[in-house]
Formats: structure tokens, C-alpha cells, sequence
């Protein structure tokens, strides 16, 4: 990892995207920035960036559409810039893959306090593993197999897993869960963690509908059990 | 709405109907009592009295006939044959008297069923009696009696000049009989004609009642919002005019909603756009407000100022468009639950917490008391009624919580101030939008929504502020939440597992949590 964080801002306003670049700048970011989703999709393969700050309402492709094609091919953190709190955006861009949403309008400082928070979670933290049915956390290599096959976890998945995992058998809280994955204050919204345990689930589970590995324990949380 | 119905029925019935019915009845009754009264006097007089001056004129012939040729002093058998000569068994039977030669003597043609007990004696009297107008004549006279509950006529007459006095009785049974056969027809025609009145009647107020029962119906459905209700209009008469007018009024009071309607969508809806508009360009300015900030101590004393006045308003501006986009949501009816099972005390010490209240508020919140509630609104809701208590009451400010009811209970937060309190006329109005105690108050006392968007937020759960004075003096504002959200409430059935969530689903179930499914 960069030792300064490397972004890509998709943006199309001009205004907020020069306002967010100076801010983001100060807060100490590299960043680099595209007005429309298709600019946005080529300059993250010429540059590599570590975390993308998207915004939703795109012209052309949408954001949501730019956030299906980066995780078919990348698991980079992405954090979606968002109207509303409480809209649909916010639940179709968990769906298609964000880690974490910011509302406009945005204080840098928040911005980068979740940028910094996301980009911790790819983070080693421990150096042994652990094994539950067939599949295996490497948390020396930051690794998760599957029956040997190495998953494509994003840095969000990954650390929502390990912290699971640190508790096997015992039910988690949505609220402690964003408070150790996402590190939101308790005002956090619970649905980052919704989506996130089903796109988890996707990835790990034998049949995803029926889960085996993360349960659901009603009225609670989430829990990692180890199949029988 | 059973019972009502049921009611309304009922007074329709008692009312319209039955006494339209109850008007047919009496008129029918009246006609046909008067003409079968009047047609059956008028026949009982024609049937007696053809047959009562037939056998008078056949007793007076036959009388004059037999009688006057009997000699002055008849013998007893004499006078009984001329009585046999005069009664017969088929038309009546006869009673002669006369002074016989062997005293007096009264003989009858029937001796069975005729003598002269039989005779009334106001009848034997009149026979009797000569008539002076007519020079002492005597004359026929006649009676109609009852024997043995039959009818007879009796008739009776003294020959002139010392001739014998003749009587006869005559059977009218065959005559009531004929009479009570017609009295019977003529009964069963009234009937008929009652029942027929009444068939009409109802048949008639059918004809008046159904329309007036559908516009009736139309009214009502118009009361309840359907504006669209129109009344089919046949024929000319007044009904139809009614219904005619009915749906003039109709169509206007549409119109006009419609138009109320779309004023009010377009105000909203440029709200909503206004705020939304804002948004852009605050983003942008927000994006640079702490670069701005952080490097205001570096600039020039006489800039340093401008800048931080910037920076501050720019963030006042960020609260109030927010504050204005969430109440053109609950306008709008947008506004979601996301609800999650929570410690009410630490989310209200987390809530003073953020803002730096603990010094100065007094909590006395039990831990443990756990409500299915949205976090995020609860904290709306107690930051404006705090900061409220804050600004305008006196300290210390005092928050309570308690539980009250059972499993499906309520939170009841109090957030009780020491200030002077809420003026009476002022209370019915704290959660007016941009309502100010003071007209004079500066604009600094905040938005004017907040009290409103706290009472709002309490609603979108099922619950309910109250503001009122304390028995000591300062306001008490009550919050009242359900532990569990009634059903029925937006975003209620949430559940936990989010597996299956597609957008089609949160869609269908306007929801918008993305996590539909049972109640947790």
C-alpha cells in the first residue's frame, strides 16, 4: 500500500469535483479525477489508484453501473457520493458492490476519515488462520480460500469475515459490527452491513439463499459458525 | 359501518317508503269502503224494497180479495179458509182476526211459525188506529223484524168498515243472504284494492327511493374521496335533474381538488428541487470550507474573519438545506423507517455525547430498556428537543426515560427546563414550522423546523410530543414511542436477512431498507 493514499474521483461537476480534489489534496490524498463514469473506468486501468470516490448520478453510465464493472475485475474499496441517505441509491449501490456511502454535501475531513477507515481494513492485524468448513482465512496473507481456490474478497468483505471470525459461535450486533469494520459512530446504517454479509454470503457460502457459515440470528446481528 | 348502514336502513324504511305506502293504504281504503258502503246500501234498499212491495202489493190484493168477501160475522172456519186462501208456504204466511160469530177469533195459515205474538205491537197498534186525514181510514202498515235471528218483514192492515184485520210474515232470508253474499265480494274487492294500493305504493316508492338511494350513495362515496362518482341521468323529470346538478357539483368540486392538488405537488415539488439544487453548488463550497478554515489563521487579520464567517454560514446553509430536503420528504410521504433494536439510554447519552450536552443535561435513563426503533431519527428527535430545552429553557435540563405498558408498550422520554416556561397561547403552536415565540428573536435561534421535524420524526413511529408547562415552572416536552412499531407503520417489516433483497423487491415493498422480509 501507497504510503499516500492514491484516489480516483468520478465526478461530473465540475464545481465539486474541484472542491473535493483541493480538499482531498489537503487532507493529504493523491488524487486523480474523471467527469464521466467511461473516463473514470480508463484511468483506473492506467493508473492504479488504492480507492475510488464515486459519484451516483452519472451522465452515460451511472455510477451503479461503474461499480458492477470495477468488481468484476477489481475488488478495489469504492465509496459511493450519494443525494440521499435514505434512497434507493443507497441500497443498489451496496448491492452493486460499494463499501461505504458519504452524503453530499460532504466535509473533507468526513470523506477522509472514511477513506482512511476503508482503506485500514485491507490492513494485517494477525498472523495465524483459521479454517470453518472449507473455508480457510489466512490472516497472515490477507487471504481467503475456498476449497483451495483463492476468493476475490474486497477490503470491506475481508474484514467483516475476520472480525466474524475472531468471535466464531458468538452473535455480532450490526452496530458493533460498524463500529469495527466500518468505524461509524452509533448513528451508522445498518444496511452497509446487510449488504455486505449478502454479497459475503455470494462469495462463500455453498448455496448463498441458505447459509451455513454466516447466520442470521433474528433480532441481533450476524454470527460465523462452524458447519457441522 | 354495519351498524350504521343497518341504521340508516331502518330510518328509510320508517320513513319514505312506509309512508307512502301507509298514504296509498288510507286512500285505498277510503274509496273502497265508501263505494262498497254506498253500492251496498243502495242494492240491500233496492233488493227489500222490491221485494218487501211486491208481497205488500200481492197481501193487499189478495186481503181485499179473500177478506171482503167474508161476511160481517165470518165463522172461525170461514176466516181460516180465506187466511189458507190468502198465505201460502212459498211467499208468506197470513193472520186474519176478526170479531166471528162465536167470538173473537184469530186464525193463521200456519199455525207453526205464525201468530200474533209475532206482531210487534207498535205494528198491531198502527193497524189499529184509522187515519184521520184520511177519514178514519185504516191503512197498511208494515215492520221489519227479527225472529230467531231471521229476518221477516211483517205487514198488517184492518179492512174498512168492520172487515177483519189481516196480518202476513214473510221470510227475507233468502234476500240477506243474497245481500251478505255481496257484502262479502264487495269485502274481498277492498282487500284486493288495499293490496293493491300497497303493491303500488311500494312500487312507487321504489321508483323514487332508487334514485334517491344511489345519490345518496354518490354523496357519500364523494364524501369519501372518490371524486369521480357520477350518477347515471335518464328521463326528464325531477330526480334526474337532481342527479343532473349532483354531478355538476361533482365535476366542479374534481376540478377544483385537482387544481388545489397540483398547486400544492408544484410548491412541494419546487422545494424539493430548490433544495435540491442547492445541494451542487453547497457541495462544492462545503469540498473547500476546510481548507479555507485551516488556513484562516495564516491570512490577514482583516480576512481571517471573513473567511471563518464564510466557513460557518456555508455549514449553517449545509443544515438548513438538510433540514429543508427532510421535510419536503415527509411532505412527500418519502420518508423511511430504518428501524433496529436499540438501548434507548445509550443512544440518548450517545446523542448528548456527540454534542457535548452531558455537563449540562441531567439524565436519569435506566439501561436495558431495548425499542425497535430508527437511531438515526430518535437522534433528530432528542438533539431538538435538548437543544431546544438548551436555548430557550434555563438549566439544568432534566431528561427522563421510562417504560410504560406491557409487551407492546411505550418509551416515554421527558425533557423537563427550569426556564419561565411556554406561554399559553404560544403552546398550541411550538410545532408550527418557522413559528417564533418572538417576532423580534433573532434568526439565530435556529432553522424554526427543528420542534416540527422532531414531531414528525415521532409520528413516522407511531408516536406522539406534547408540550406543556411543568407544575414548577418550564416547559416539559414528552416523547412518547411504541417499543415495537405498530403494524401497518412504513419500513416495519423489516428483517434481518438480507439474502434474496433485490431491487425489485424493495421496490414492491416500499420499503426502500433493501431488507424485506418478517418483522424482526
Amino acid at each position: 500500500m501507497a504510503p499516500v493514499p492514491f484516489l480516483l474521483l468520478i465526478e461530473d461537476d465540475d464545481a465539486i469535483r474541484t472542491g473535493l480534489e483541493l480538499g482531498l489534496s489537503r487532507q493529504g490524498h493523491r488524487v486523480v479525477s474523471a467527469a464521466t463514469g467511461e473516463d473514470g473506468l480508463k484511468l483506473l486501468k492506467e493508473q492504479r489508484p488504492d480507492l475510488i470516490v464515486l459519484d451516483v448520478m452519472l451522465p452515460g453510465i451511472d455510477g451503479f453501473e461503474v461499480c458492477r464493472r470495477i468488481r468484476r475485475t477489481n475488488q478495489l474499496p469504492i465509496i459511493l457520493l450519494t443525494a440521499r441517505s435514505d434512497d434507493i441509491d443507497v441500497v443498489v449501490g451496496l448491492e452493486s458492490g460499494a463499501d461505504d456511502y458519504v452524503i453530499k454535501p460532504v466535509q473533507p475531513r468526513v470523506l477522509d476519515a472514511r477513506i482512511r477507515a476503508v482503506l485500514r481494513r485491507g490492513e494485517r492485524d494477525a498472523t495465524d488462520s483459521a479454517a470453518f468448513g472449507s473455508i480457510v482465512i489466512d490472516r497472515s496473507a490477507m487471504t481467503v480460500t475456498k476449497d483451495g481456490h483463492d476468493l476475490q474478497l474486497t477490503p470491506t468483505e475481508l474484514r467483516l469475515l475476520l472480525e466474524l471470525s475472531r468471535r466464531p459461535g458468538q452473535a455480532l450486533t450490526r452496530q458493533q459490527l460498524l463500529q469495527l469494520v466500518w468505524e461509524h459512530d452509533y448513528l451508522g446504517d445498518s444496511r452497509l452491513v446487510d449488504a455486505c454479509v449478502q454479497r459475503l454470503r455470494a462469495k462463500i457460502e455453498d448455496v448463498p439463499s441458505s447459509p451455513t457459515l454466516i447466520r442470521t440470528v433474528r433480532g441481533v446481528g450476524y454470527r460465523l459458525d462452524t458447519p457441522q | 359501518m354495519t351498524r350504521q348502514r343497518g341504521r340508516v336502513h331502518f330510518r328509510r324504511w320508517t320513513s319514505l317508503r312506509l309512508r307512502l305506502i301507509a298514504v296509498f293504504a288510507l286512500v285505498a281504503l277510503t274509496a273502497a269502503v265508501s263505494v262498497s258502503g254506498i253500492a251496498y246500501w243502495l242494492n240491500r234498499d233496492a233488493v227489500l224494497t222490491r221485494a218487501q212491495n211486491s208481497a205488500l202489493d200481492d197481501f193487499r190484493d189478495s186481503l181485499q180479495r179473500n177478506a171482503a168477501s167474508l161476511p160481517a160475522k165470518p165463522t172461525c172456519q170461514s176466516l181460516e179458509a180465506a187466511a189458507n186462501r190468502i198465505g201460502s208456504p212459498d211467499t208468506y204466511q197470513a193472520l186474519l182476526i176478526a170479531d166471528a160469530a162465536d167470538g173473537r177469533c184469530a186464525v193463521t195459515s200456519d199455525r207453526d211459525s205464525f201468530s200474533l205474538d209475532d206482531v210487534p205491537a207498535s205494528l198491531q197498534r198502527a193497524v189499529n188506529t184509522p187515519h184521520q186525514q184520511d177519514h178514519d181510514r185504516y191503512h197498511l202498515h208494515w215492520e221489519r223484524i227479527d225472529l230467531q235471528g231471521h229476518p221477516y218483514l211483517v205487514a198488517g192492515a184492518r179492512i174498512n168498515d168492520g172487515g177483519p184485520t189481516g196480518y202476513m210474515l214473510k221470510s227475507l232470508d233468502s234476500e240477506r243472504k243474497d245481500l251478505n253474499s255481496l257484502a262479502w265480494s264487495l269485502g274481498i274487492a277492498t282487500l284486493l284494492a288495499l293490496v293493491g294500493a300497497a303493491l303500488l305504493a311500494q312500487a312507487a316508492g321504489s321508483a323514487v327511493l332508487r334514485p334517491v338511494r344511489r345519490l345518496g350513495e354518490a354523496a357519500k362515496a364523494l364524501g369519501e374521496g372518490r371524486l369521480s362518482t357520477r350518477l347515471k341521468v335518464t328521463g326528464t323529470d325531477e330526480l334526474a335533474e337532481l342527479s343532473a346538478t349532483f354531478n355538476d357539483a361533482a365535476e366542479q368540486l374534481e376540478k377544483r381538488v385537482e387544481e388545489l392538488r397540483a398547486r400544492e405537488a408544484a410548491s412541494r415539488r419546487f422545494v424539493a428541487d430548490m433544495s435540491h439544487e442547492l445541494r451542487t453548488p453547497l457541495t462544492a463550497i462545503t469540498a473547500v470550507t476546510d481548507v479555507l478554515e485551516d488556513e484562516a489563521e495564516a491570512l490577514d487579520p482583516m480576512i481571517a474573519p471573513a473567511v471563518r464567517l464564510v466557513v460557518s454560514e456555508t455549514r449553517r446553509l449545509n443544515e438548513l438545506v438538510e433540514t429543508l430536503m427532510e421535510v419536503t420528504r415527509f411532505d412527500a410521504g418519502t420518508a423511511k423507517l430504518r428501524v433496529d433494536e436499540v438501548d434507548v439510554a445509550d443512544m440518548i447519552m450517545a446523542c448528548m455525547d456527540a454534542r457535548a450536552w452531558l455537563d449540562s443535561v441531567e439524565l436519569d435513563a435506566p439501561r436495558g430498556l431495548l425499542a425497535t426503533l430508527d437511531p438515526r431519527r430518535l437522534d433528530v428527535i432528542m438533539a431538538n428537543l435538548i437543544g431546544n430545552a438548551l436555548k430557550h429553557g434555563g438549566s439544568p435540563v432534566r431528561v427522563a426515560l421510562r417504560r410504560e405498558g406491557g409487551e407492546d408498550g411505550e418509551v416515554v422520554i421527558t425533557v423537563t427546563d427550569h426556564g419561565p416556561g411556554i406561554p399559553e397561547e404560544v403552546l398550541p403552536h411550538v410545532f408550527d414550522r418557522f413559528y417564533k415565540a418572538d417576532a423580534s428573536r433573532a434568526r439565530s435561534e435556529g432553522s424554526g423546523l427543528g420542534l416540527s421535524i422532531a414531531r414528525e420524526n415521532a409520528h413516522i413511529h407511531g408516536g406522539t410530543i406534547t408540550a406543556a408547562n411543568g407544575p414548577h415552572g418550564g416547559a416539559v416536552f414528552t416523547l412518547r414511542l411504541p417499543v415495537r412499531p405498530r403494524a401497518g407503520e412504513e419500513g416495519a417489516g423489516r428483517s434481518g436477512e438480507p439474502s434474496g433483497a433485490t431491487r425489485a423487491d424493495v421496490a414492491g415493498t416500499g420499503h426502500g431498507d433493501g431488507t424485506p422480509g418478517g418483522a424482526r
